[in-house]
């Protein structure tokens, strides 16, 4: 072990490699200046609900990328189209995530529009799905005896409902909401959007 | 690292001192020649893909036109595809249920009042020639461009009325434009009323679509209850539903009811839906069945599964004898606009629902219906072969039809 040169050389070269292959050239490919028509940038309120999301690893068990039909039913379920990099134009940083433990998210404010049903479900899961694994985010909100001028109540099944008082949204659980509500990328794909093609190269016979 | 460097040894005691090291040796030459050989695959792999990737965005390219409509033939091609559905191949109708065009007067009246009939849709009992029809003819508005409105009326009238006039695009925009607020025409009176053609005797229109619904159960609709979120919250203002949740608007009052008992009593399971029926009485339940099957919304549904349209679109018509699968319009009725209150309305219907239906009967999850008739049809069909059909179905126009500014006011105009 003393030619530290061409080791260090080599090691290098082959990082540099890498990099180029795997950061560089998919960086030039997928950098886009347009954002594509049917996407709006964050409100306020959204870019606040996103920070919640990002700060309290909705990541680890939530994907944000639906996949084409050849890999993954998502369409079926009610996901969304595959997703292209320009769907992720505002997102930064992205929360593409990798684990499923629970669905995607990246339409879930198509698929589930309604902000009360989302304020139930982040109060507590299993007042909606008795099997759910997903923590409750009670400190989200608040249990007041009486809701007063423009607070938000939640709808709460009375097993799940606290015995006296009612439970109001705090700001924070409104803004996370607003950003679940905003993800809807469901208008069509741009045409030249690069998106994951599956295995199965199309055009082939079935 | 050469042999003299090795350090002296003792070959009586074991060293204590030994240092492992290595000779010269070069990579043998198996090895060398299996990495060049996998690096040449991965190169030709990654060239190969390449071309895939190519050919994939020209054909979704392809596909979108086709979806849209763009490379369609004209006249013959388009009637075949989006009225033969319903009025038959030779224009005359099925008895009862949708009118002949073939000696019917309104297609005499030329190519102008048909265009406004294929834009506008009619709701409402109609008399053509001797017979009375009261079921509902849908909007094409969003469905076909002017040229395609115009080639179809003039190849309607021209091979089943008297007049040999071609429409033209022009004419069809102008036409767009004066009636793209009007909503369905009000029956065969409506129709006669607005346009002053002459047209036979038509019978009155009575107003049986908005019912005027009670203030609790508007409440239910949209501000929920209690522990209920509200039906509008998920299912839209319009009933008009999104991705993997349905279109409400138009399906039967008892079909509702009976999903809503379903969902009650677990029998039909999403989570979901449990919790909003939980606390509803039977009455509520047919209030609300009443106010959706009431309802006329435009469609807002888009095939956007990446089903191949055509192959849904045999499925739809002609099913597929090679699988025993019948075809979905001879229970679910002409274009899929519902058969009694046991078949319901899949046109406009989203095709991620569609799918997610089909799927749950293949997979066991949805066994609510006395008929079982949906779980052997699911079952045969590939996945692909869903996602098909069920894109294929989104793309028909709904029945009834909704007026066009609708949706638009809903922020989902297309
Ligand atoms: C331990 C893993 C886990 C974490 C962390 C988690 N979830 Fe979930 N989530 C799930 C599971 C499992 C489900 C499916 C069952 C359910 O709906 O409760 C789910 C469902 C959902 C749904 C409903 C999606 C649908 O289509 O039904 C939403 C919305 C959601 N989660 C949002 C969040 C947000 C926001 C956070 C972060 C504050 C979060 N989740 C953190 C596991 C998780
Ligand atoms: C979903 C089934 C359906 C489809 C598809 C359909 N129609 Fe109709 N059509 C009807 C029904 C039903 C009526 C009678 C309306 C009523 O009862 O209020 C009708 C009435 C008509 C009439 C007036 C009555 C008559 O018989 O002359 C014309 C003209 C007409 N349709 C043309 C068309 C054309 C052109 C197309 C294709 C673009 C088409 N229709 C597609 C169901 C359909
Ligand atoms: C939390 C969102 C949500 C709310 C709120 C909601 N629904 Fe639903 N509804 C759904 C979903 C999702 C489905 C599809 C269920 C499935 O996949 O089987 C559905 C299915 C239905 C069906 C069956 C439709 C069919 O074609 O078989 C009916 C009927 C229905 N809902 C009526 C209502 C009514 C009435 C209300 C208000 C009292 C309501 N829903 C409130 C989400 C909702
Ligand atoms: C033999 C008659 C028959 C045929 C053929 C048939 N269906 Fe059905 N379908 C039914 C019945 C009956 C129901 C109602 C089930 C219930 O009440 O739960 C139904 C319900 C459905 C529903 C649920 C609608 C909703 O709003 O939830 C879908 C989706 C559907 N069918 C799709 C299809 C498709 C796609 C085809 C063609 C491949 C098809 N059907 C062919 C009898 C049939």
């Amino acid at each position: 072990m003393n030619n530290y040169l061409p080791l260090s050389i080599i090691s290098l070269g082959i990082l540099a490699f890498a990099t180029l292959m795997l950061v560089i050239a998919p960086g030039i490919e997928m950098a886009r200046p347009e954002p594509p028509a049917g996407l709006q940038p964050y409100t306020v309120e959204e870019q606040r609900g996103r920070d919640a999301y990002v700060s309290m690893g909705c990541l680890y068990c939530h994907s944000q990328q639906p996949r084409a039909p050849e890999q993954a039913p998502d369409g079926e379920r009610g996901w969304g189209r595959p997703s292209v990099s320009a769907d992720y134009f505002y997102d930064s940083p992205h929360q593409l995530g990798t684990m499923r433990t629970g669905p995607d998210l990246l339409n879930v404010g198509a698929r589930l529009p309604s902000e009360s049903w989302h304020l139930t479900h982040l109060y507590q899961p299993r007042a909606i799905f008795e099997w759910s694994i997903m923590p409750a985010y009670p400190f989200l909100f608040e249990v007041k005896a009486e809701a007063e001028e423009g607070d938000v109540v939640v709808a709460l099944p009375p097993e799940f409902a606290p015995a006296e008082g009612v439970v109001v949204a705090s700001q924070e659980a409104l803004d996370l909401t607003a950003y679940l509500l905003s993800l809807d990328r469901t208008y069509p794909a741009p045409q030249d959007g690069i998106r994951d093609d599956g295995y199965r190269p199309r055009g082939d016979a079935e | 690292m050469t042999a003299d460097r090795r350090p002296e040894q003792d070959p009586r005691h074991p060293d204590e001192h030994f240092e492992p090291y290595e000779l010269d040796a070069s990579i043998p030459w198996p090895l060398l020649g299996i990495s060049i050989a996998l690096g040449v695959w991965g190169a030709a792999t990654l060239f190969d893909t390449r071309r895939h990737e190519e050919r994939a965005q020209v054909e979704r390219v392809e596909d979108t036109q086709l979806a849209t409509g763009q490379a369609v033939e004209p006249g013959h091609a388009l009637f075949e595809a989006s009225c033969a559905t319903c009025h038959q191949p030779d224009g005359l109708g099925i008895r009862g249920a949708v009118p002949p065009l073939a000696g019917s007067p309104f297609v005499r009246n030329g190519p102008e009042l048909v265009a406004n009939i294929m834009l506008r849709g009619i709701d409402g009992p109609i008399r053509v020639n001797d017979s009375l029809y009261d079921g509902h003819m849908p909007s094409f508005a969003s469905v076909f461009t002017d040229v395609e409105v115009a080639e179809l009326a003039s190849y309607v009238t021209s091979r089943w009325g008297e007049s040999n006039r071609a429409l033209e695009a022009a004419e069809v925009a102008e036409l767009r434009g004066r009636v793209a607020d009007l909503g369905s025409f009000r029956g065969g009176a409506g129709v006669a009323e607005d346009t002053g053609f002459a047209l036979d005797e038509q019978p009155t229109f009575a107003s049986g679509t908005s019912q005027p619904v009670s203030p609790e159960i508007s409440a239910l609709i949209f501000e929920g209850r209690g522990g209920q979120w509200s039906c509008a919250s998920c299912h839209g203002d319009l009933g008009q539903g999104r991705e993997n949740t349905p279109r409400l608007a138009g399906l039967p009052t008892d079909y509702i009811v009976k999903q809503l008992g379903d969902f009650a009593a677990g029998r039909r399971i999403n989570e979901s839906m449990a919790v909003v029926v939980a606390e509803l009485s039977n009455e509520e339940k047919r209030a609300l069945g009443v106010y959706y099957a009431g309802l006329r919304v435009p469609s807002n549904a888009r095939p956007d599964l990446g089903g191949d349209l055509e192959r849904g679109e045999q499925l739809a018509r002609e099913g597929d004898w090679s699988l025993t699968v019948p075809s979905c319009f001879s229970c679910h009725g002409p274009s899929g606009f519902g058969v009694a209150t046991e078949f319901p309305p899949l046109a406009a219907q989203h095709a991620p629902y569609t799918a997610s239906q089909l799927a749950a009967w293949a997979g066991g999850q949805r066994t609510n219906s006395s008929l079982d008739l949906m779980e052997h049809i699911s079952s045969a069909l590939s996945a692909a072969d869903r996602r098909a059909v069920a894109d294929y179905l989104a793309s028909l126009p709904p029945v009834p039809a909704g007026s066009g500014d609708m949706l638009a006011e809903q922020g989902e105009g297309q």
